[in-house]
């Protein structure tokens, strides 16, 4: 019992619901207390006891379901197949016998020859226990076979699988792989021996019986198919997905593919999360030593004036002011993406982001944000400011006459761009303004530095008027930056 | 000086209320016994007093009691988090203490508070028996040892002010703990629950620990999801969320709440409702609207939804301007589909 509750919950955390020892610990007891006997009690149950946010609540459905069902599924698929599987041979050419059940319901309508057959199955499956037309098996897995009990091959197989570490798998192409290796490790190879010497006796209970382990290896097979197909489904998916998340962490960003921006933003949205949880706690400076005067005597008045409850002056620490200036001309369009999707997805730590956006002309787009979901904002900053070639000097002038007056000691600005102005004025003294007014100025380079004074760069001379400057092309640079950003702040 | 001593009487009375409230206690525990049997018979009785709920909510109150865990219950505002701790409360004739998380709440008022009023009025009033006490005491080091002799009597339980979650531990025979509202408090706070959620105690510095009775409290916290609780406090309790209802169990409720209301209406407005909250509403009614809807409309003495009465009505349903503004135009549509169907 412990082992399917534990084994489920391996499940659950493979589809990214985080849960802890503790919490395995509780869920037992109340497992105890509820019992297996009712699926929709024991969900309820286990529902309350372990996921614990609502996305998390959905995961959990999906994985009870596809857990704690598949005992069924198992039973009635394999009597669908077996039906199938007799009736084809009834109505074949007669070359197999037919199985255990279908001797009876298939009896009526099959052929003289076929009837013949049915009772000669029947009779030697009566006589697989004694001696008679057919020979008993020798083999382990034959006699397993023979003795046609699902449960005992099923738990065989649960051995098998965990013998050969299926939950390690990781990759749909594994599956044969695993499929081959379950087979082995429940003794195939004996089988297969048996069968080859069988089919080539001369004896007809030989052959027959060689014959009709053949078809139970088959159905057999086939149910390690499966099997390794909804192992695959729990334990797998998800770390195949994590695999690639962790792949496109470091995955340069104009190399993202199309298909993967959801999954990508999906892991923004986790990184940011983890960003929020870090840094969400308010944080006060005390200054010791410093009494709060008025405070001290308003606390104390109820105390007649006595003064023992004193109150020190303290200082909530101000969240970053962030200004982000994106570069969205063609070379960079995708690194602005994903650069303000992080932004926007920190609403919680960084409630004042104003973003700009600029080819040539530079323009706010921080109302766009507020009116449109995240995607559909980048989608049209895109858009609209997208595309062109690049002016930094005419972007900085922009900035300059609109919002330079809003820039003041605790801003901290974000120049995201490669400095390729097209051999035009760097107008680099406006940069050096805006450094001079704001607490911090930061450059995000998605080029390797070798590359930034190569060309039309500007780099060089941006670099002396910035208190940073980082080459960010990938998530993992993103998440270090905008880190660094936060601690910095706090 | 004015130092009130219990008179003779009083600890006669109190003995003959104890025996009782003994008695009711003991009532109140085969009460409690028979309803927390199982999850239906929670179920019934929730229905009992009037509280309509899933299957969901049932298990977690049963798992609750039974294993001693609190229950932080999640969900849009109106669905009845709060409820739940009430109704469980009288159903199970436990008192309720309730604590209000807004940000700033310190331990001071929820936990306990030392009542300085009192000790600086003692002071005052000994001042003039010190003479007694330090009699015949020499020097400095004699007199701080003659008054070590009388303990830190300024620091018990006489001049304690106990706040909800220290009465709460107090209760004799359990009571029904509700914190409403924690993603209002400070991450402080929510540190300072830890140990009462987890070990059913708290430790005042001056006292020591102060342990449950025997009958620990159950412990409701509701949340409005405004910020993530922490996963310390996550991982102490069961996590319940309530969603909106479906149209059917949303009847059921309507009809346990409002009984009066013909069950045309009902099915009605509650087809309404369910459509509006498909629609983007900066705040979408939830079933406490629902009730005070079907309320106004009973005392409207209305037979059937039309779009007039429903324009007319919707400021109950619907509480910022730019909603109401927005569903005005669908309104013939909707009623149409609530009549209809």
């Amino acid at each position: 019992m412990d082992r399917t509750l534990t084994s489920f919950i391996a499940a659950l955390r493979n589809a990214d619901v985080r849960v802890s020892t503790a919490e395995t610990l509780d869920a037992l007891s109340a497992v105890e207390l509820v019992g297996y006997g009712d699926r929709e009690l024991l969900k309820n149950t286990l529902s309350l006891m372990l996921p614990k946010t609502v996305d998390e609540k959905d995961a959990f459905e999906v994985t009870f379901d596809r857990f704690f069902t598949f005992e069924d599924v198992d039973g009635s698929t394999d009597a669908g197949d077996a039906g199938t599987g007799e009736d084809g041979q009834g109505d074949g050419d007669g070359g197999a016998e037919g199985g255990e059940g279908g001797a009876g319901t298939g009896a009526g309508n099959r052929k003289s020859k076929g009837r013949f057959r049915a009772a000669a199955t029947e009779d030697q499956e009566d006589e697989s226990l004694g001696p008679g037309e057919m020979v008993s098996p020798r083999s382990e897995l034959g006699i397993l076979l023979m003795m046609d009990s699902r449960i005992e091959l099923t738990v065989r197989m649960a051995d098998a699988a965990r013998a050969v570490n299926l939950e390690q798998i990781q990759v749909f192409t594994q599956k044969g792989l695993y499929t081959r290796r379950i087979m082995d490790e429940m003794g195939l190879p004996d089988l297969q021996r048996e069968i080859n010497e069988l089919r080539f006796s001369g004896a007809l209970p030989e052959r027959r019986l060689s014959q009709e382990l053949q078809k139970r290896r088959e159905r057999l097979r086939e149910q390690v198919r499966d099997y390794v197909e909804r192992q695959f489904l729990l334990h797998a998916d998800a770390s195949g997905r994590r695999l690639r998340e962790q792949l496109l962490r470091r995955v340069k960003l104009s190399n993202v593919e199309h298909r993967n921006f959801r999954l990508i933003q999906e892991v923004v949205l986790k990184m940011a999360k983890k960003l929020v949880a870090l840094y969400s706690r308010r944080k006060k400076v005390f200054r010791r030593g410093q009494l709060h005067v008025p405070r001290t005597l308003r606390r104390n008045m109820a105390y007649d004036g006595n003064i023992f409850d004193l109150h020190w002056k303290s200082v909530k620490i101000d969240r970053p002011k962030v200004f982000a200036i994106c570069d969205v001309s063609g070379s960079v369009a995708n690194y602005a993406r994903f650069m303000l999707m992080f932004l926007y997805s920190l609403e919680e730590v960084m409630p004042r982001v104003r973003a700009f956006a600029f080819s040539s002309d530079l323009a706010e787009v921080t109302e766009l944000f507020e009116r449109n979901g995240i995607e559909d904002a980048i989608a049209k900053t895109l858009r609209d400011y997208g595309g062109g070639s690049t002016d930094y000097g005419q972007a900085f002038e922009d900035f300059r006459h609109k919002c330079l007056d809003d820039v003041d000691n605790r801003t901290t600005i974000i120049i995201l761009g490669d400095a390729r102005n097209n051999y035009g004025e760097p107008r680099a003294e406006i940069l050096k303004e805006m450094y001079d007014r704001a607490k911090r100025v930061l450059w995000l380079n998605p080029e390797p530095r070798t590359t930034w004074n190569v060309g039309d760069a500007e780099m060089r001379r941006y670099v002396a008027y910035v208190h940073q400057a980082e080459e960010c092309n990938s998530l993992l640079h993103l998440e270090r930056i905008v880190g660094n950003l936060l601690r910095t702040v706090q | 000086m004015p130092i009130v001593l219990p008179k003779q009487g009083a600890s006669v009375n109190l003995a003959s209320f104890s025996a009782i409230q003994g008695h009711r206690v003991a009532e109140t525990a085969v009460n409690i016994e028979r309803v927390t049997e199982s999850v239906e018979a929670l179920k019934t009785g929730f229905e009992a007093h009037r509280y309509i709920c899933s299957d969901q909510i049932s298990t977690a109150v049963y798992l609750a009691y039974h294993l001693r865990k609190p229950v932080l219950i999640e969900g849009p505002p109106g669905v009845g988090k709060t409820e739940l701790a009430k109704t469980a409360a009288t159903m199970l004739g436990l008192p309720l203490i309730r604590l209000q998380c807004y940000e700033g709440l310190d331990e001071a008022k929820a936990i306990y508070e030392w009542k300085y009023g009192k000790q600086l009025l003692y002071t005052q009033v000994l001042k003039e028996t010190l003479e007694e006490v330090l009699q015949g005491a020499r020097g400095f080091a004699e007199s701080v040892s003659r008054l070590h002799e009388f303990g830190d009597i300024f620091f018990s339980e006489e001049f304690l002010e106990p706040r909800p979650l220290l009465k709460a531990l107090r209760e004799e025979d359990g009571c029904v703990l509700l914190i409403d509202e924690v993603d209002k408090s400070d991450h402080e706070f929510e540190s300072l629950l830890l140990e009462i959620l987890s070990d059913f105690q708290v430790s005042i510095p001056e006292i020591g620990t102060v342990k449950a009775n025997r009958e620990p409290p159950m412990v409701f916290l509701t949340s409005n999801n405004t910020r993530e609780i922490s996963d310390a406090l996550k991982r102490r309790c069961l996590h319940l969320y309530i969603p909106f209802p479906d149209a059917d169990l949303e009847q059921r409720i309507i009809h346990a709440r409002v009984p009066e209301i013909p069950p045309e209406l009902r099915r009605q407005l509650v087809t309404f409702i369910q459509e509006l909250r498909d629609l983007d509403l900066k705040k979408v009614p939830a079933i406490s609207e629902t009730i005070d809807w079907a309320r106004t409309l009973l005392l409207l003495h209305t037979e059937t939804l039309d779009p007039d009465l429903v324009r007319d009505t919707l400021n109950v349903i619907l509480k910022f301007q730019e909603d109401i503004e927005n569903v005005d135009v669908e309104v013939p549509v909707l009623t149409n589909k609530a009549v209809k169907t």
